[in-house]
């Protein structure tokens, strides 16, 4: 930022670098509380716009406006609940902006995402019922990806991010009984796909053997 | 506990949102029913699967300058 060029005039008593100890103090909380948080809104963001600019884009406006409204963040609660909740929010009102379809899946996003990432498919002999450990990243992404957003929203939440069922809840402005049958739906659709990909590589799915 | 009410409780038992009265009914039925017990193992193997394989990706650093400084203004 510019430094004012220094002038003789001595009607400026709030110079930029003085902040009010208010303010310090919500930022040092702001930082130990939110920002910490940036890398699992990064990756949200990713997932759900499935673009590096609208991710960014949204991490930004999200910690912005979360910024502004700290004061209304509930001392002890989630902070991290709280930001995604900001996140979705924004997602929602920007694509609608944007009449852009959210959900959308650009398969080749993905293979770019994954490109640079060293991905050895396991040796079968290791542990054969044990079918799932020879899927590749990628795979386990376009699954998860090929599910209903309702479905791949509550198992985002639950798996990767390790947020309780309330606190899904809350943000998926659902009942708790809904989270619970989105998961158990959403994994059963989940594995179908799975099972369809180690099937495609000759891995045996069936239980009986 | 029926099937049905089982597989109600199932994402929660596999989440540990389960209460203590529900675990009990719910694992009393397992012991006696194959075919959730196999809708249970899958359903921990496809939380754990997710959780492994789905890769996290680091905010890249333009990011974290920009949020760093939103919140360190004017120093």
């Amino acid at each position: 930022m510019d430094k004012p060029a220094p002038t003789h005039q001595n009607k400026t008593p709030t110079k930029p670098e003085a902040l009010s100890r208010e303010e310090r103090k919500k930022q040092l909380e702001f930082q130990n509380e939110a920002v910490v948080h940036l890398h699992s809104l990064y990756n949200y963001a990713l997932h759900i716009t499935m673009n590096p600019d609208d991710a960014e884009d949204l991490v930004q406006e999200t910690y912005l406006k979360a910024y502004r409204f700290f004061n209304s963040f509930e001392r002890g609660t989630n902070c991290k609940a709280w930001l995604f909740k900001i996140l979705k929010n924004n997602y929602i009102n920007r694509f609608r902006k944007n009449s852009k379809e959210p959900g959308k899946v650009d398969y080749d996003l993905i293979k770019d995402f994954y490109h640079s990432i060293k991905d050895t498919r396991r040796d079968s002999s290791e542990a054969d019922t044990d079918y799932f450990h020879s899927l590749l990243h990628e795979e386990v992404y376009q699954a998860l990806h090929s599910l209903p957003e309702e479905f791949r929203e509550v198992i985002q939440l639950c798996d990767i991010e390790g947020f309780t069922y309330e606190e899904i809840a809350n943000m998926v402005d659902s009942p708790i009984g809904t989270v619970r049958s989105r998961l158990y739906r959403g994994r059963k659709l989940l594995r179908v796909q799975l099972e369809e990909y180690a099937r495609k590589y000759g891995f045996n799915t069936s239980k009986d053997q | 506990m029926n099937c049905k009410t089982a597989r109600v409780l199932m994402s929660a038992a596999v989440d540990g949102e389960i209460s203590f009265k529900e675990e009990k009914g719910f694992l009393s039925h397992l012991s006696e029913c194959k075919g959730c017990c196999e809708e249970f193992d899958d359903a921990k193997k496809t939380k754990m699967i997710i959780k492994e394989r789905i890769l996290q990706f680091k905010a890249p650093q333009a990011l974290i300058d920009s949020i760093m400084q939103l919140t360190n203004c004017n120093t």
